[in-house]
């Protein structure tokens, strides 16, 4: 079954096309690469998908529903998750707290309002198996904005794997990191994934070896369209989308 | 239900009321628009204007200057009071500009505390009432309505500098620097503005357009205390209304709120800021930013 | 189910933290005993601060633990008195508890409906917001005056029964310094605890991340306008409450008390103690209450000595007197320590 599709999305900015007449059909347990050059419309899509920015037309469906014109909280009650490429963290909360706003949101508890948050044994459970997977949990008590970049990076990634999303979509998890670094991250993110039982993901990404080795499926976008969509190893013998893309980088 | 008398009569005064209103909104969207400062001691800069207006008045009148110059006396007053304006920017403002938006409403309130006191040391807790009334350059009479000509004078003088304001900052350097402060502090900094340079030139002008505004006021209204609070309520309608950082919308937000506070008086005193503020609320709900503003984060 | 309330209250009174609870109990010793050991119009004072503090916490509910300034909270005070006011005097109400519920129940209600309005918007839109329905109260108030006796306000002239005890042949200082200090102390601190309760609970953490960054939270399933709306609701309860208590202590309302002025100096009292922490509104307030008092017993110009003492705490500590506090020990911790190594 199909978990999302997106059919016919397009998002102008002015003249420029950012995202420009694209279909796409997600399925459970695909591992998906993002990937193409600056200003491909790939954080655009990630937008318009997560529904941080309007789409001027299409139609979006996750889950067997219309969620074009849900707001944001909505689609992310519906399983929808994602992180951000520049890490958007709660500045003056601490790493633990900033979890577990996430987990509280997702088993419904925000509207406790005399229940110590301190006492819900299945809240604190739950926030230190999430801290604990990114190996974040001995820093806990720091405050979001004190922690170095790469954490921070972590930590946005965290919050959205503590709200257990059907999919999740990760805008340049490693971006800002060292390349040595990323591959690191990456593995991190793929174990803990395993480990909570979270198979669908898309992930925008630039590292090519990165991509071609943790993803089994590879949507390639150029100029706001999808240049090419399959498996790793096509994408690999693609001619065009190795002139444009690995043209450039190697 | 009016005749035409009324109408017109209420027009006038509304829009002289209104043209006073610009002058002290225009320093409030002045310092806004290029400070991101919200100057609740605006209203306090009128106040210290009305005061001084009547002292000056009364002042010229103990060494006989004819009646006739007295316009160019109150003027000269604001602009002498604009000095408060540099002191107020070095000594209190600079130290916050990186402050968030709360600390520095705060620190604005606390001059509107400071002021009224000064104003209570000085000129004592009694009303003011200037020795010349605004007749002194007599009147125009159309039908039953009595419209005096100090009030014309007003008028043009707030035209005129709004005219002025609008060139400055839509076709002089200056005017493109301070816009582009606005748009982007940080920007305009490394691109090698001096941005404190041209926050005490808009802050002082700001404060002068406040203390004009009040001087000018003086041969109409009595000097009292509560004059620098009150007139904020005014102010914070008419940006409000015109959209916060917007000239044009400063200037038909002023004429909005003169005319319907003309219309308030001339119907039902007591409706006054009942009837500006639900225009306010209506605005605000339909469309936040304002006729001419535009909405930032 | 015993550990259970041992645990409960543990969230309350941090029975680990050892200096933090003698000082709690100090004080509160202190608030006992003070109508009998201090002069009148000390306990006065002291009494006029118990009332303040359900509104400056209410007040930082939305401004500390919402990020939503409001520049109007004098409304729902003016709720609150003339709530009771109107019941003592046209409907010979003498139950202060009923006043007290009437007042909190019509503050939700003003709350939910000037609240829906303002919440769509933050920062300095919020303010103006919230201060132009203010000021709309306000001439409401003055316009109206056959019911809310216009700018002279209203007095009271009859004491509240407190559950349903009357103290009539009291003088009316000894009713307020030895029964009535009683009572507002006790309701001070059921809801001292209830909001720290609130801001501990499920919803306060939800409530600080939206705050911290509404966009996030909107993407992590959190509704961010209902979240203000909440907020904004239980602020007005908590200070239309204290406004019903304030007034049987002025005896007196005028409507002055929504006049944007009034607001700054909730405002004031607040950032002064320290808008991050949850005792700096109450500082703050204690501190504003004490220095207005001795003030403007001293000196006709006491608002040019606050103005700037507002102006100082601005430029020079940020974090109010909590934050500076913090900071000072802090200094002084490191201090030792370079001592200790030295």
């Amino acid at each position: 079954m199909s978990l999302a599709e997106l059919q016919n999305v397009k998002k102008y900015f002015g003249d420029v096309h950012a995202v420009d007449d694209v279909s796409l059909k997600i399925n459970e347990n695909e591992q998906i690469s993002l990937i193409g050059p600056n200003g491909a419309g790939k954080t655009t899509l990630i937008n318009i998908f997560a529904g941080t920015i309007k789409l001027n037309s299409g139609k979006i469906i996750f889950m067997g529903k219309d969620i074009t014109h849900l707001p944001p909280y909505k689609r992310c009650e519906l399983g929808l998750a994602r992180s951000f490429q520049l890490p958007a963290i709660y500045p003056n909360l601490t790493v633990y707290d900033s979890v577990r706003a996430s987990i509280i949101s997702k088993l419904k508890k925000g509207k406790r309002f005399y229940s110590s948050v301190d006492l819900d044994d299945e809240v604190n459970k739950m926030t230190k198996e999430v801290l604990e997977l990114f190996e974040l949990y001995n820093k806990r008590d720091m405050l979001a904005i004190k922690l170095p970049h790469g954490d921070k990076k972590l930590l946005d990634v965290a919050c959205a794997f503590a709200l257990w999303p059907k999919l999740i979509l990760l805008d340049e998890p490693t971006s800002g990191v060292s390349t040595i670094e990323k591959r690191k991250v990456m593995e991190k993110i793929l174990s803990v994934s395993k480990e909570m039982g979270i198979k669908s993901f898309i992930i925008v990404e630039h590292d090519m070896d990165i991509v071609f080795s943790y993803s089994n499926r590879i949507i390639v976008m150029y100029e706001g369209k999808v240049l090419a969509d399959g498996k790793p190893e096509k994408i690999k013998e693609n001619a065009e989308v190795v002139r444009i893309l690995l043209g450039k980088v190697k | 239900m009016f005749t035409l008398d009324a109408i017109i009569g209420i027009l006038f005064n509304g829009i002289f009321y209104g043209s006073i209103l610009f002058l002290i909104a225009a320093g409030l969207q002045l310092i806004f628009g290029v400070q991101r400062i919200l100057n609740l001691a605006c209203g306090s800069f009128y106040a210290l204007g009305v005061y001084t207006g009547v002292t000056f008045i009364e002042f010229f009148m103990g060494i006989g200057l004819p009646h006739i110059y007295f316009i160019i006396a109150l003027i000269i007053a604001g602009l002498i009071l604009g000095f408060i304006g540099p002191i107020i920017e070095r000594g209190i403002l600079k130290p916050i500009y990186a402050r968030e938006m709360e600390f520095q409403l705060l620190a604005t309130f606390a001059l509107v505390l400071i002021f009224e006191d000064v104003i209570r040391f000085v000129w004592g807790i009694y009303p003011k009432i200037s020795k010349v009334s605004p007749v002194i350059y007599g009147e125009l009479r159309i039908g039953a309505t009595i419209l005096p000509i100090y009030y014309i004078f007003v008028i043009v003088i707030s035209l005129t500098i709004a005219l002025f304001m609008g060139f400055m900052i839509k076709k002089t350097k200056l005017g493109k620097t301070l816009r582009a402060i606005s748009d982007n502090r940080e920007m305009s900094a490394a691109l090698g503005v001096n941005v404190n340079k041209f926050y005490l030139l808009s802050f002082t002008i700001g404060t002068i357009m406040g203390t004009i505004g009040g001087s000018l006021m003086a041969p109409v209204t009595a000097a009292w205390l509560g004059l620098g609070v009150e007139i904020i309520v005014y102010a914070f309608a008419v940006v409000v209304i015109g959209g916060l950082g917007s000239m044009i919308g400063a200037f038909i937000g002023a004429m909005i709120v003169g005319v319907f506070k003309g219309l308030a008086i001339a119907i039902y005193p007591e409706l006054e800021v009942l009837i500006i503020y639900a225009v306010v609320i209506a605005i605000l709900i339909m469309k936040p930013s304002g006729l001419f503003g535009r909405i930032e984060e | 189910m015993k550990i259970d309330i041992i645990k409960e209250v543990s969230t309350i009174i941090p029975f680990k933290n050892t200096r933090f609870t003698s000082i709690l109990i100090i004080l509160f010793i202190i608030a006992l005993i003070a109508p009998y050991v201090a002069p009148p119009f000390l306990t006065y004072i002291l009494l006029t601060f118990f009332c303040y503090v359900p509104i400056v916490i209410g007040f930082n509910l939305l401004l500390g633990y919402t990020g939503l300034l409001s520049f109007g909270h004098g409304l729902f005070v003016a709720i609150g008195m003339y709530t009771s006011v109107y019941l003592m005097r046209n409907y010979g109400v003498t139950s202060i508890e009923i006043m007290l519920i009437l007042a909190a129940t019509l503050s939700a209600l003003a709350g939910f409906g000037v609240g829906l309005l303002c919440i769509r918007y933050v920062r300095i839109f919020f303010a103006m917001l919230t201060l132009a329905f203010s000021m709309v109260f306000y001439s409401f108030l003055l316009k109206f005056y056959w019911l809310t006796g216009g700018d002279e306000g209203l007095g009271i002239y009859t004491r509240p029964a407190l559950l349903g005890m009357k103290f009539d042949t009291l003088y009316i200082m000894d009713f307020l310094t030895k029964v009535y200090y009683y009572y507002v102390l006790a309701i001070m601190v059921i809801l001292l605890i209830f909001m720290y309760r609130i801001t501990t609970s499920h919803f306060g953490i939800c409530l600080r991340a939206v705050k911290e960054n509404p966009r996030k939270a909107d993407e992590s399933g959190l509704n961010v306008k209902k979240y203000r709306l909440y907020a904004f609701v239980i602020s007005a309860i908590y200070t239309g409450i204290g406004g019903a208590l304030l007034v049987q202590v002025t005896r007196h309302v005028v409507p002055a008390i929504t006049y944007w002025t009034y607001s700054g100096e909730i405002v004031f009292m607040t950032l002064l103690g320290g808008f991050n922490y949850f005792t700096g509104p109450i500082i703050g307030a204690f501190v504003y209450i004490v220095l207005r008092d001795l003030i403007m017993s001293l000196t006709i110009y006491w608002r040019v000595i606050l103005g700037v003492a507002l102006l100082l705490i601005v430029i020079f500590v940020p974090g109010g007197l909590m934050g500076g506090a913090k900071s000072l020990s802090k200094l002084i911790i490191k201090k030792r320590e370079s001592y200790e190594f030295s």
